[in-house]
């Protein structure tokens, strides 16, 4: 029966993880979807979200949820910026260029921070951080969910489809697919590319910042919380296959399955081992995602 | 060069012979030399990443792997049974030829930014594994090299840089030496073409699987050789700076990638701009703003990338060619 338990808790330990994990790396596979390059640099933006939600929180007394739209709409713009003078002139050059300007733009804003705001751990109070749901008692053997686990899932899951349905319900985001898709002919449908591409950029990596601000209450934030994330976000989209929104959310619940469920067993170090042993057998084995693209 | 210019030829001899005699007029306890060493370390360590990296187009991020492996071998059999370090560099050669064998099983097959990131993640591994190990790689605290000068040469040890210097110098020479052939062999015809086109190269009738193998496991071994020299010189080294993404896998591939990707003087270049300029930045920078060194090495990164994303030779190949054809005039 405690048996039973410790493993119902941790599948729902996990889910709630994986969440979390999905809105993170939404933005990563989108860029990914719409502009075929890899963006190294893109778990920054998370750290970049953590950030503007802590500064909210401390400055303006906002909850890191209502926190994370103001994340949202600066990393958007921000984006949109980056995207235009930075990413758009490497589109059609070689991966190596590709590869090394997004491990520039890494090391340039994961230092930016550590200037700006310095090296120390930064973390909000709230007051349902030590509030937690029970959600099934039997005797002394309780199920039980943190409150600031439970909405952080939550808004996670209303922006993972808040995304989806952007790009499948509304006229801008066929134009989007049709871009990821063929982007020659999307032109001479009179689609935008270019504004398509900086929009996908700045949702991405807008999507990912909103999720930082939303974990916040759970996992302080510090320059270097990017780069921790980075490896764990790779896995998720390349888990779910890179580009598909429905795979980064299965990815990412699968993720945080591997990863709660390898706490169990392993000590704490090597639980990242575990989780970069399935990167790359991922990569090896199913290059294109657990779940395939859908084509056309 | 492909082309061998006589011009060419004289500055090859040049820089050569400066860069034999140049040390002997500086201080030999000085930072100038210490610098002078890193250069060529990390041509050396460029050139190395160069024969997967730059012939065959396999960008590795994690060769920190390799690097670390070296280092940590030949210091751990020195500290605790004293074997020379001249042997240690030959079991952490076979042991990263090893790592190098099993990574190959999973992502040979992998292109461009799938290899990119699955040799990240595994460079990432190797650095946990040091961090965690603490029985033997005396974990995140890092490890020291005994100094033990009455051991004479065998500890590959100095009282003074110069010969620490000269020792590097070969080094650099022969793994530039190494590339050059492998280059300009039947093996390095193979490699290029893999990078031109891996399915054309594999109807002519190349095994490209295997040539991959043979180049990783030949790069691999000459990192980890290149990592005991560098655990010799430091002294002192940490898991996360030995395997570290920027501080090793990603300088590597940058040197090799600034001078001119895939080209035998491309590295050289590259250890000659990155490294006085890192340095520089360091001793500057480092202590007045926390962060602001690594972030004008991004920045540095991103322009270059902006400015050319073929690297400084083919700048310099640009130039020359406008010279000499304004001169044709």
């Amino acid at each position: 029966m405690q048996l039973l338990f410790t493993l119902l808790q941790t599948l729902l330990d996990g889910i709630m993880l994986g969440g979390v994990y999905a809105v993170l790396a939404v933005g990563l596979s989108l860029v990914f979807g719409v502009m075929h390059i890899v963006n190294f640099a893109h778990a920054e933006f998370m750290m970049i979200g953590m950030f503007i939600g802590w500064l909210c929180w401390h400055y303006l007394g906002l909850d890191p949820m209502l926190g994370a739209f103001v994340a949202l709409v600066v990393t958007f713009f921000f984006g949109m910026l980056v995207q235009r003078f930075l990413i758009r002139p490497i589109l059609g050059a070689p991966q190596v260029a590709q590869i090394f300007l997004t491990v520039g733009l890494l090391f340039a804003l994961e230092n930016a921070a550590l200037m700006i705001m310095g090296a120390e751990f930064r973390s909000v109070t709230t007051p349902y951080q030590t509030q937690s749901v029970i959600l099934f008692a039997s005797g002394p053997e309780r199920l039980l969910v943190g409150m600031d686990k439970l909405y952080a899932f939550l808004m996670a899951l209303a922006s993972g489809a808040a995304v989806w349905l952007f790009l499948n319900k509304t006229r801008f985001g066929t134009a989007m697919r049709a871009t990821s898709q063929d982007p020659m002919a999307a032109k001479l449908m009179g689609v935008n590319t270019n504004l398509m591409y900086a929009v996908a950029f700045g949702l991405g990596v807008g999507v990912t910042a909103f999720g930082g601000s939303v974990v916040l209450p759970y996992i302080t934030a510090s320059p270097a919380i990017g780069t921790s994330f980075a490896v764990l976000m790779f896995t998720v989209v390349v888990l779910g296959g890179l580009g598909s929104v429905t795979g980064a959310i299965i990815g990412g619940i699968a993720v945080g399955l591997i990863q709660s469920f390898s706490a169990l067993v392993l000590p704490i170090q090597l639980q990242n081992l575990a989780l970069f042993a399935v990167f790359i057998l991922t990569l090896a084995l199913r290059p294109e995602g657990l779940v395939a693209r859908r084509r056309s | 060069m492909t082309r061998s210019h006589p011009l060419a030829r004289l500055l090859l001899v040049a820089t050569i012979a400066a860069l034999a005699v140049v040390p002997l007029f500086l201080d030999p306890f000085g930072y100038a030399l210490r610098i002078l060493c890193l250069m060529l370390l990390f041509g050396a360590l460029g050139q190395a990443w160069n024969i997967v990296g730059g012939l065959a187009n396999q960008i590795s991020l994690g060769h920190a792997a390799y690097f670390g492996i070296g280092a940590y071998s030949s210091t751990i059999l020195f500290g605790s049974f004293g074997l020379t370090p001249i042997l240690g560099a030959v079991v952490g050669a076979v042991l990263a030829s090893i790592f190098a064998l099993l990574l190959s099983i999973p992502t040979l097959r992998l292109k461009g930014h799938y290899f990119a990131l699955a040799t990240l993640a595994a460079g990432e591994m190797a650095r946990i594994v040091a961090n965690s190990w603490t029985s033997v790689t005396g974990g995140p605290v890092g490890i020291s090299v005994p100094f033990r000068p009455e051991a004479g040469p065998w500890a590959l040890q100095f009282e003074t840089a110069l010969p620490n210097y000269y020792l590097f110098f070969a080094a650099f020479l022969i793994v530039t030496l190494i590339f050059w052939r492998v280059k300009t062999s039947a093996f390095g015809y193979r490699l290029r073409a893999i990078k031109e086109n891996e399915i054309a190269a594999e109807v002519v009738g190349v095994d490209t699987y295997r040539v991959k193998l043979q180049a990783s496991v030949l790069s691999a071994a000459l990192t980890a050789v290149l990592g005991t020299l560098y655990a010799q010189f430091q002294f002192f080294f940490d898991p996360d700076t030995i395997f570290g993404v920027a501080t090793i896998s990603v300088k590597m591939a940058l040197i090799a990638i600034l001078g001119g990707v895939g080209t035998i003087f491309g590295p050289w270049v590259g250890a000659l701009v990155i490294i006085p300029l890192e340095e520089l930045a360091n001793s500057w920078l480092g202590n007045s703003l926390a962060g602001l060194s690594q972030f004008t090495y991004g920045v540095l990164l991103i322009v270059v990338i902006l400015l050319n994303p073929r690297g400084l030779i083919s700048l310099a190949e640009t130039l020359r060619d406008r010279l000499s054809r304004r001169n044709g005039q």
